[in-house]
């Protein structure tokens, strides 16, 4: 899987480049807009690492650019602005997600993932988090190479978890996501799926946990080892 | 009462007050000897008349001895009853031609020779009267020869000036006062129609804050004497605004210049093999990350306008911020949650900074909880988030002192920058809210925002947007 890291300063890129080839990525990197623009004209890559501060442009200008142009590659936009609104502005000019530095590299490389088994993406058909993995086209859960037998729903919700892996999930899209318009609600659905899907993951032995996140959503989390 | 002393006011109208005593005073002064003065020349004058009157109606009888015929007009002033003039004539050997009343002349035998120039004499009350005198002595020719003639008038030589002075005088105590409240009232008037626009200036210039820097006051309508001032104040504040300007890029490029290197010695530790030694330096790293994040969050507190004015959910705002920080809780072993009345709970304010002030509570009680707690953000209906934690809370002394920067618990092992809750407090009193903090009857603290009633109209409401983003596929 090839990955275009855009980082002018030199030590940052080395570290990315050094941390993304160690999770099995083929990377370029480059540190100016235009040999970014150049880069993404010649080859496919299934994803890009994007620093706004550059020295030749805004980082920001060239995502829109991008976008304008149809260049439908994710991006997870780095950068070293406080404004909140910078942020939002980057989500707003096109990208897939971000990070403010100072940030800790395996949150980088789990977001990039998370972008990349996006349907669509490179990594489109398998989920993994700890020991378990989801074939989202098989809708197959295992632990281990032992198959977890689930309803549709149950699956569905772990589907979405696996997908944002680390981060919580609101109880409100998982509602929008598992039912579809005019269809009843059952009484209390999500809670008693979750609590079906909390124990078939712990008797297969996962080494996964379903936080509840009272009042807001669930949350997935490979368990501490 | 020493300000009321210090008041332009005040020492106008004093001074006033004091010239106008003083300008009576002289006033009057000045009138009353110059009367006196007048008065008394006309008098003296009058008498020397009456004395030529006197010797011209001397004639020589046939007997060849000198006799006075007053004409009737005279004979009335000289009636010789109290109150009443008096003379005496007589001739020059000294004896008394003719007095009335017949007690002068008695009186006036002994009186030396008088002059060509008149002499003056007083007399005190004849016949038991106490009336006095006053009249002169004159030696004058007359048809009859040289003769003396005294004549005196009733009463002292000024009785008119007197009663007209007093009637002046009365007059006055009056008019004065009168005549210096009316000017002082004027004056008093004046000054305040004079300053009004001083104090509208005034009010403007107490608004004016570090992130009102690009307030200038108003230079038109200001008394003459006044502007300079207002004038010099509007150059420093542009110096001022200047000086903001210069402290906003500076935080806005210490962020970017120190944020990058610390990124790199994060991600550099990150891509190291698993040691204790490398754990403790990346916990290290992560404490420097927040004070410096911290820090970069006060100084652009400091440095920034915020604009608090778009229509916020509370409920979602804290939603979001307990979403974002439930995995930071979970990994710290400990539970974040939302009790909200399950709608919007509309508050004026600015989103990113109420996430902020939010963020920062839920921070420090999840710092502050005891392993496997949950943390609640509780939404009232009236605009307010309590954020409850079940630690070893806060002495009643210091609930004050934590909203301080760089207070930090007694409590070892806790690590925060101590900004946390100082930056909170800042959000608060830049929306209009306050942060305070109470006992949380099962233990520990609850910490509670406050923000001031809010009810927005229908079309903000459809406006405000969340800005909760989620994988939009």
């Amino acid at each position: 899987m090839r990955l275009l890291v855009v980082e002018d300063e030199p030590r940052m890129a080395q570290i990315l480049h050094v941390a993304l080839e160690r999770a099995e990525f083929t990377v370029d990197t480059v540190g100016t807009c235009d040999n970014a623009r150049e880069a993404l004209s010649l080859i496919p890559y299934d994803a890009a690492v994007l620093d706004l501060g550059l020295p030749d442009g805004d980082g920001l200008l060239l995502l829109h650019e991008l976008r304008q142009a149809g260049n439908c590659v994710p991006i997870l936009v780095l950068t070293a602005r406080d404004a909140v609104e910078d942020r939002v502005g980057g989500l707003d000019a096109g990208a897939d997600d971000y990070l403010v530095k100072p940030f800790a590299i395996p949150e980088v490389v789990a977001r990039l993932k998370a972008l990349l088994r996006r349907p669509g993406g490179a990594l489109g058909t398998t989920l993994a988090a700890g020991n378990l993995i989801f074939d989202t086209i098989g809708r197959d859960v295992r632990v281990e190479d032992r198959p977890i037998p689930m309803p549709r729903r149950e699956s569905a919700i772990l589907e979405h978890l696996m997908r944002r892996l680390g981060r919580v999930v609101p109880k409100s899209v998982l509602e929008e996501k598992l039912y579809g318009y005019g269809d009843e609600l059952e009484s209390n659905p999500i809670p008693v799926h979750v609590h079906h899907l909390r124990r078939k993951l712990m008797d297969a032995g996962a080494n996964t946990e379903i936080h509840t996140v009272r009042g807001v959503g669930y949350l997935l989390t490979e368990t501490k080892s | 009462m020493h300000r009321r002393f210090r008041s332009l006011q005040f020492r106008l109208a004093l001074r006033l007050a004091l010239l106008f005593v003083a300008a009576t005073a002289i006033t009057v002064g000045v009138l009353a000897y110059r009367a006196y003065e007048t008065a008394g020349s006309l008098h003296d004058r009058e008498l020397s008349l009456r004395a030529e009157d006197l010797a011209g109606s001397v004639r020589l009888d046939d007997a060849g001895n000198p006799r006075v015929e007053l004409p009737p007009s005279l004979v009335r002033d000289y009636s010789a009853g109290a109150g009443t003039d008096v003379y005496a004539i007589r001739a020059a050997d000294g004896h008394v031609i003719a007095a009335s009343p017949q007690s002068f002349a008695d009186r006036i035998k002994g009186w030396p020779a008088p002059g060509d120039d008149p002499s003056y004499f007083r007399l005190a009350g004849h016949d038991g009267s106490s009336e006095s005198y006053y009249g002169l002595s004159i030696a004058l020719d007359s048809p009859a020869g040289p003769l003396w003639v005294s004549v005196a008038h009733a009463g002292e030589a000024n009785t008119l000036v007197q009663s007209l002075l007093w009637e002046f005088g009365t007059d006055l105590t009056w008019i004065i006062p009168l005549f210096t409240l009316v000017t002082l009232a004027i004056g008093i008037l004046a000054i305040r129609g004079g300053l009004k626009p001083v104090r509208a200036v005034s009010r403007m210039a107490a608004e004016i804050g570090p992130h009102t820097t690009s307030v200038r006051l108003p230079e038109k309508h200001l008394p003459s004497e006044i502007a300079p001032l207002v004038h010099a104040i509007n150059h420093a504040l542009d110096r001022l605004e200047q000086g903001f300007a210069v402290q906003r890029q500076f935080t806005a490029n210490a962020a970017h210049e120190l944020r990058t290197p610390l990124a790199i010695i994060t991600g550099a530790l990150d891509s190291m093999a698993e040691t204790s030694e490398l754990a403790s330096l990346k916990h290290d790293i992560a404490r420097m990350n927040r004070l410096v994040e911290q820090l970069l969050r006060v100084a652009r507190l400091d440095a920034i306008s915020l604009d608090v004015s778009d229509p916020v959910d509370l409920e979602a705002v804290a939603g979001e911020v307990v979403a974002m920080m439930a995995p930071w809780a979970v990994a710290q072993d400990r539970a974040v949650a939302l009790a909200g009345p399950g709608g919007p709970v509309w508050v004026k304010g600015n989103t990113h900074a109420i996430q902020d002030a939010i963020r920062n509570i839920v921070e420090n009680a999840v710092l502050y909880s005891p392993r496997g707690d949950e943390i609640e953000v509780r939404i009232g209906p009236a605009g307010t988030v309590s954020v409850a934690d079940h630690g070893p809370g806060i002495p009643a002394v210091d609930r004050e002192r934590v909203f301080g920067r760089f207070w930090r618990g007694k409590g070892a092992g806790i690590e925060g920058a101590g900004l946390g809750l100082s930056i909170t407090r800042d959000i608060m009193t830049r929306h209009g809210g306050s942060a305070g903090i109470k006992d949380n009857p099962d233990g520990g603290t609850i910490l509670v925002l406050s923000f001031p009633s809010y009810r927005p109209g229908v079309e903000t409401r459809a406006k405000a947007s969340s800005t909760l983003r989620l994988d939009t596929c």
